[in-house]
């Protein structure tokens, strides 16, 4: 599913301290700004720690497991997204206490459930970095083809 | 010195158009004028103003400027309140400080938008990089993912937000500034039918970008008093609060900066909830309104559907809400949008509701909700008590 169509946008325009964030995302690895001296997690990247408004922030690798802390499906859509419809985006809490947004792919809409425990699933983009997404982690309520386009 | 210190003397409202082809100088003109007639100006008496954002002019530098030429106002103290659909409402309280500082001596405030007409935003935010490439579509699918948090944590009541929907709705049909294509009756099941956009978010629940402007004049209590207006209104308490939360990367998002602005907006003012006349909250979304009865503290924290059940929010009921039909069902004239419910709130301090107005216009609660953030609530919560004077 992954490689057949293009509907990400080509080129995501993207800030100089988020680099190291999407050069991982070229080996399907997650890593997240920490601030030591809070010792916490923070997403999106940021040039300061938002805990302390010290630069001295690290990057730390983490699993990407997580729950899911709310969604939404989108019926509507941007021009780009349309042929998708409808789609689950969602609001996921990493086991590191940070919440991203992100795309649920490999699920049935009647399956979701705010809690459920969630996994990385990496969509490629041109430029060799992945678009993090989640899917379910529980096997069980996996599909591979759920509905048009995902 | 302090906020209460000073007044507003004169409102000023354009009715909503859609795609009116108008310029956005024209409708800022259109209250100008306005303004002047009302508080009975000569226009070289202002020599103070703030303006709103706006989504036609301030995505490019140098709005304020550009427009105090294209209105010729000669200033000593200007400002442009960047505080999203916040921005009319904490305009009265940066007023206020600058009255106090003697930095001017009449101050207009404009707010002025037609993003249905010539829409030149675009977001300078987080949103290219991390929400775009989801196919994230702007505040809709944020209010949605709210909404569903909400939801889990304590049930989401349709019928209850169809009420709020469908009283203000009514109240856009005696507001003849009301946008022409909302002035037909609601009826519940016209709301929960209509369409969904990001679920739970429905078409109804979500505002109309349309054209607009309003706009009011300040000035000290005393000079008010010395020039003899025979009636205006007071700020009597006013908080914000920015970025609510920031240093919490896992917020519950159904507490939102409201909270807390209302408890220091209450506190300044020195009034109790229960001497609220009526209720204006800003409304880009019918379940803000609901969050906002909870966080002011009408009801508690989940208890929003309940209480929206036993209360009659029209304007001659238990507590009357955005009775001009807010934003909701006159229009959302942009970021101009947040004077929408403020001027409702003064016109109905000075009286001057007609068919729609309150019986208790001691004291009214006006409240602003600006800019969202990822994957949040809202940016900006600003919250504003607001008294008439004989």
């Amino acid at each position: 599913m992954e490689k057949s169509k293009a509907h990400f946008p080509a080129a995501i325009p993207r800030s100089n301290f988020s680099e190291p964030f999407w050069e991982g995302t070229r080996h399907r690895r997650l890593f997240l700004q920490y601030c030591p001296r809070a010792r916490r997690y923070q997403f999106f990247p940021r040039p300061v720690s938002i805990f302390t408004g010290r630069r001295e922030l690290e990057w730390k690798e983490v699993s990407g497991r997580g729950s899911l802390y709310s969604y939404t499906i989108a019926r509507m859509a941007p021009k780009a997204f349309r042929a998708r419809v409808p789609y689950i985006i969602a609001l996921v809490e990493l086991d590191e206490k940070v919440r991203l947004i992100s795309g649920l792919l490999n699920v049935q809409e009647t399956d979701v459930r705010i809690g459920m425990a969630v996994e990385p699933v990496w969509i490629p983009n041109p430029d060799g970095t992945h678009l993090l997404h989640f899917q379910p982690a529980d096997p069980l309520i996996r599909v591979s083809n759920p509905g048009p386009l995902q | 010195m302090a906020l209460r210190d000073n007044v507003i003397v004169a409102y000023a409202e354009a009715k909503n158009e859609l795609r009116s082809g108008r310029d956005v100088w024209d409708f800022a003109g259109e209250i100008l004028d306005s303004l002047i007639t009302r508080a009975r100006l000569d226009r070289a008496e202002i020599n103070g103003a703030i303006l709103s954002p706006s989504l036609t002019g301030s995505a490019t530098a140098f709005w304020q400027q550009s427009t105090f030429e294209y209105l010729g106002l000669e200033t000593t103290f200007s400002d442009t309140t960047d505080l999203g659909g916040c921005s009319a409402v904490g305009g009265i309280a940066r007023a206020a400080a600058a009255l106090d500082a003697g930095l001017c001596d009449v101050v207009a405030l404009i707010n002025a938008d037609t993003p249905s007409s010539d829409d030149q935003f675009r977001h300078r935010s987080f949103v290219q990089e991390w929400t775009d490439p989801y196919g994230l579509m702007g505040p809709p699918a944020a209010f949605g993912l709210l909404a569903t948090r909400y939801q889990h944590q304590y049930g989401l009541d349709p019928q209850a937000l169809a009420k709020l929907a469908i009283t203000q709705r009514d109240h856009a049909l005696m507001n003849p500034n009301g946008l022409e294509k909302l002035r037909h009756p609601l009826s519940v099941s016209d709301y929960l039918q209509s369409r969904m956009i990001a679920e739970p978010i429905r078409l109804l629940d979500c505002v109309m970008p349309c054209d607009g402007a309003n706009g009011l004049v300040m000035m000290s209590r005393r000079r008010a008093l010395s020039k003899g207006y025979k009636s205006f209104v007071t700020p009597l308490g006013y908080a914000e609060r920015s970025n609510y939360q920031a240093a919490i990367s896992n917020p519950d998002v159904t507490v939102t900066g409201h909270y807390d602005a209302g408890i220091r907006a209450f506190a300044n003012a020195g009034v109790a909830l229960g001497d609220i006349g009526s209720f204006h909250p800003y409304d880009d979304f019918i379940i803000a309104v609901m969050l906002n009865l909870e966080m002011f503290a009408f009801c508690k924290p989940g208890q929003g559907a309940a209480y929206i059940a036993e209360t009659d929010f029209h304007f001659n009921g238990d507590l009357p809400l955005n009775t001009s039909g807010g934003q909701i069902s006159a229009g959302q004239a942009g970021l101009a949008g947040g004077g929408t419910n403020l001027v409702e709130a003064v016109r109905q301090l000075q009286g001057e509701g007609g068919e729609r107005q309150v019986a208790d216009r001691r004291y009214a609660l006006v409240a602003g909700i600006g800019w969202i953030p990822y994957g949040r609530n809202w940016g900006s919560s600003n919250a504003l008590i607001l008294s008439a004077d004989a």
